[in-house]
């Protein structure tokens, strides 16, 4: 008795350990991660590519994108800067831009006109490098245009056009909106799209960010609708994604932990007809979630929604511990004694616990932030939960059961006594052959998928508004990048010149719309050289023939003079990195500079509108210093190695968990209690087959975890025995309660989820019903 | 329109010689809808043609130079390729003004072209050009504050750029007329300025065998 209330107490203590805990870490803000980027696993070999990665994705995450579309250009102009009015009103952006504030010409000039002598286009540089100058023709052309083709310098400035020539390449313009009447628009068919953009005040991983944002756009879209009924609006940024996969996960949550928590006490009161099961029973998972809720925090900072969304589907399997010991007390009738009920049940709950824990070990192991954080969550909470069937459930069930077992399985039983009296072992090897043989045909068909968005949900419609925006814009990239290294900032735009030399070349033929690149502002020092030079000998060697070339063409003798001295005056200074930094006009594109790294200095360029990946990596093949880089590449790559090696792991697993079960039941019955688990994978997999379902990475994990639940069934059955009535009510409850869970969990908005959920309601329903072969081998054994 | 136009796409060029977005400005023509009639009615008047030929005059007065520069020429604006301006004095130069290209074409008949998408700032000239070809007197508006005077008969329309980015360069055109544009006036903000009279104006009905071979094949001749 009083060991039992030791173990209460200490129950107690760490029930009141993980609530304090759980307060702390949940009450301030819930360390909940939205942020999809956080769940796939690090995948490039060079550390600073997978920085360069989180960079790019940092600077386009706190922008949100609208386009409002109608087909009078007026209309849609006025209802855009109504809308972006709106916007500003909600507070919830630092800045929304509607009317682009004009590009400041002087602001352009000022910063190359004094570095004009190192800088000339492509064009203008090989035809100076092949002695072509022309100088007379160039000035003729500059001054007698009949008109200024973009940007242009004055004569006194420029003579020959190289500086416009120049300028004129410069990428300034790299979306495909135009500037009308002060705002950005696309036209498209009879509609006019106008560009509104967005930043927002906080992180788009912040739960308060989402709604507020959510609150803001929807009011302002209902201003929309109101004053132009017409008008469309379309949508796109990180915090639409991130809020969507939070309010799928929150009704995940909802949705699985309200079913399986009803369930599971529906499915306790019917076989128990008392209440205090049903409390013992909260208290045991309660204590088993939150300690879980805990430790995930507690090892990773904060918890994903995956691992919420799965944590609710751990309430069905969490009970498990506890409806066993439920099940002793009910068979236990009038001579209820409860540490010796625990000792009764307890080596077999050891065994389903260590493969349950196999299972989930597993997961934990795997390079995926995402699936090791379930490992853990799961590691715990189950852990846990057994914790609290020793500890506290002994001292709370005192009292002997009233309720006769045999009436709680009357239909159950009598099913497993026609399963003993007709099912020999030869029927089970008969029916084992005929449901493998009925499921090769499904093997033949399976398919597989490895797309990186199993891990991202993405809802839809947001995806059709992302796409259109895409389309109508050229807004968003197709997530390659070329990471640029080298060991000072001038290699590194060395090396960029030599990949953006070949990108243009892909432009030309018109694999890429084209390409952002720092060396596109600032040439290496190099080149500025080259450039400078050539200046020099093919444009102010012969100063007395420029002067005289100047007076012939009417231009004022000042200007001649002035060109020389400031040629001079110049030196060949070249235009840096640090200086282009430190210029305004380079705001939207600093983000492409990643500074100094470990290795170096580096850089990205952001090839567009890609039309064919491999032979942009090709383009990059064999240059020094450049990596390409495609995280969703990788990403698939990985999941496709993994899925690859999943019948290993399986293999492994399988071994594992036979040896556990070989220390308790000695190799021949061990085989015994693990086939209709082994079965129940064959068979899964057939079904997936058969359903159509591609097999990816997940439902193989799926499949180590029914391997881990499943032959908890078979370990209860073989425990108890079947005349042991209230046994297989306990095993019955456990499968119930767990089919639920994760019967809801393969309805999750979470494609890694549905697909591990779809996994285990497959596998697991399986086992439970193949169980039963269990009591086939044993009864002859015995007899 | 049709010189309307086709000088009125010349100025939009020399005034959008500008990068990137131009910045909203209101509307403060008060009267709009008399100038609206007015361009209206111009616009009729010239429309009946779909080629017309003229002979420019043109002359630049630049603080870079002694004196000004005067070129002449031809223009040829037809509703189908676009507009043609060739130079013959002081030397051979000719330029192509497509919907959506400029090309260079010089006195030994090289080519150089230029899609008006690469050049930034210059795509929305091919939208106004269209508009005006249906005489949208908003789409002028757009750009400009429009002032006309007089009528059909003899007219002057003075346009103001309304937006900060084309106020960077120019400080207005004044385009003068009775049955064809005569003449064009073009300030510029730096003290530049360019006057261009037209002479010998004819409309026909479509473009001859060397005009067209000038407008070539290609994309987007319009």
């Amino acid at each position: 008795m009083t060991a039992m209330r030791v173990r209460a107490c200490l129950w107690l203590l760490l029930a009141a350990g993980v609530a304090i805990a759980c307060a702390a870490q949940f009450a301030v803000r819930p360390p909940l991660q939205t942020n999809l980027l956080a769940l796939l696993p690090a995948t490039e070999r060079n550390s600073v590519a997978e920085d360069a990665v989180g960079r790019l994705a940092d600077a386009a995450a706190n922008r949100s994108v609208f386009l409002i579309g109608h087909r009078s250009p007026e209309v849609a102009a006025a209802a855009a800067r109504g809308f972006a009015e709106r916007l500003r009103d909600g507070e919830t952006f630092r800045q929304v831009v509607a009317d682009i504030p004009p590009l400041e010409l002087k602001l352009l000039s000022a910063l190359y006109l004094q570095h004009r002598y190192t800088l000339l286009a492509d064009l203008d540089r090989s035809a100076l490098a092949a002695g072509a100058a022309d100088l007379e023709n160039r000035l003729q052309r500059k001054l007698y245009a009949p008109f200024r083709f973009g940007l242009t310098l004055s004569p006194a400035d420029d003579p020959f056009g190289l500086t416009d020539a120049w300028l004129a390449g410069l990428p300034l313009k790299s979306l495909k909106l135009e500037p009308e009447n002060g705002l950005l628009v696309s036209r498209h068919g009879d509609r006019t799209w106008v560009f509104v953009s967005a930043e927002l005040k906080g992180s788009a991983y912040e739960n308060d960010v989402q709604i507020r944002t959510a609150q803001t756009v929807s009011g302002a879209e209902a201003g929309l609708r109101k004053n132009h009924p017409e008008a469309e609006l379309l949508r796109t940024g990180t915090v639409f994604y991130a809020g969507a996969a939070r309010a799928g996960a929150e009704a995940d949550v909802d949705r699985i932990g309200a079913g399986s928590l009803l369930g599971m006490l529906l499915l306790l009161y019917l076989v128990f007809r008392s209440l205090r099961p049903l409390m013992l029973g909260l208290l045991s998972v309660g204590f088993g979630i939150g300690a879980a809720a805990a430790a995930t925090v507690w090892v990773y900072g904060d918890m994903h929604l995956i691992t919420l969304v799965f944590g609710a589907s751990l309430i069905g399997e969490a009970i498990d511990y506890a409806v066993q010991y439920f099940a002793a007390h009910l068979g236990a009738g009038a001579n209820w004694e409860p540490m010796a009920g625990l000792r009764r049940i307890a080596p077999g709950l050891a065994v389903a616990l260590s493969t349950s824990l196999l299972g989930y070990g597993v997961l934990a192991l795997a390079p995926f932030p995402a699936l090791s954080q379930i490992g853990v969550f799961a590691l715990t909470g189950l852990s846990a939960a057994w914790l609290s069937v020793f500890l506290l459930l002994p001292a709370l069930l005192t009292r002997p059961s009233r309720r006769d077992p045999e009436l709680a399985v009357a239909i159950p039983q009598r099913l497993l006594v026609w399963w003993q009296a007709h099912m020999s072992r030869r029927a089970c090897v008969v029916l084992a052959l005929v449901l493998i043989a009925l499921s090769i045909p499904g093997w033949l068909q399976l398919q597989s998928n490895d797309d990186v968005h199993l891990l991202v949900s993405r809802p839809a419609a947001l995806v059709a508004q992302e796409e259109q925006i895409r389309d109508l814009t050229g807004f968003g990239s197709s997530g390659l990048f070329f990471l640029v290294e080298g060991a000072t900032p001038d290699a590194v735009l060395e090396h960029e010149e030599r990949l953006t030399a070949r990108l243009a070349a892909l432009a030309a033929q018109g694999q890429i719309t084209g390409f952002q690149s720092i060396s596109s502002f600032v040439p290496s020092a190099a080149r500025q050289a080259q450039n400078h030079a050539l200046w020099r000998d093919q444009v102010f060697r012969d100063e007395p023939g420029l002067v005289e070339l100047f007076s012939r063409a009417g231009l004022r003798d000042e200007v001649s003079t002035q060109q020389i001295a400031a040629f001079k005056a110049s030196s060949g200074q070249p235009l840096t990195v640090e200086d282009w930094l430190r210029a305004p006009i380079s705001a939207p594109l600093r983000h492409l500079w990643l500074g100094p790294t470990g290795n170096g200095h580096a850089a990205i360029v952001v090839p567009q509108g890609v039309r064919d990946l491999s032979r942009l990596t090709a383009a990059a093949a064999g240059l020094p210093g450049i990596t390409a880089v495609d995280k969703a590449a990788s990403v698939t790559r990985l999941f496709r190695d993994y899925r690859q090696w999943g019948a290993l792991w399986l293999l492994g697993a399988l071994c594992l968990v036979y040896s556990v079960l070989c220390v308790r039941y000695r190799w021949r019955q061990a085989a015994v209690v693990l086939a209709p688990t082994v079965l129940a994978m064959i068979l899964a997999l057939g079904v997936f087959g058969w359903l159509g379902t591609p097999l990816n990475l997940f439902n193989l994990m799926g499949l180590v975890l029914v391997l881990g639940v499943g032959v908890n069934y078979a370990i209860f059955l073989r425990e108890g025995g079947v005349r042991a009535a209230a046994t297989l009510a306990g095993v019955l409850l456990s499968a119930g309660t767990t089919m639920l869970s994760f019967g809801l969990l393969a309805f999750s908005s979470m494609p890694v989820l549905s697909s591990f959920g779809l996994t285990l309601l497959v596998g697991v329903s399986i086992a439970v019903l193949l169980a039963p072969t269990v009591l086939s081998f044993e009864a002859k054994a015995a007899a | 329109m049709r010189p309307l136009i086709a000088v009125c796409r010349l100025l939009l060029i020399c005034a959008s010689g500008c990068i990137g977005p131009f910045c909203a400005a209101q509307s403060n023509a008060t009267d709009a809808p008399r100038s609206a009639d007015a361009l209206a009615r111009i616009a009729a008047q010239i429309e009946q043609y779909p080629v017309i030929r003229a002979e420019f005059l043109q002359s630049k007065q630049m603080l870079a130079m002694k004196r000004p520069l005067v070129t002449s020429g031809r223009i040829v604006y037809t509703r189908s390729h676009g507009v043609l301006w060739q130079i013959e004095q002081p030397y051979r130069m000719s330029y192509l003004l497509g919907e959506d290209r400029i090309v260079e074409i010089g006195a030994d008949g090289s080519r150089r072209e230029r899609g008006l998408r690469e050049v930034a700032g210059l795509a929305q000239i091919g939208r106004v050009f269209r508009a005006m070809l249906g005489a949208d007197a908003a789409a002028l508006r757009e750009y400009f504050d429009v002032a006309v005077r007089g009528d059909a008969g003899k007219w002057e329309i003075d346009l103001k750029p309304r937006e900060p980015q084309l106020a960077q360069v120019l400080t207005g055109l004044l385009l003068t007329g009775a049955r064809f544009v005569e003449t064009i006036q073009i300030g510029e903000v730096g003290g530049d300025s360019t006057q261009i009279r037209f002479r010998n104006t004819q409309g026909a009905a479509a473009p001859g065998e060397t005009e067209l071979q000038l407008f070539g094949p290609g994309p987007g001749k319009r």
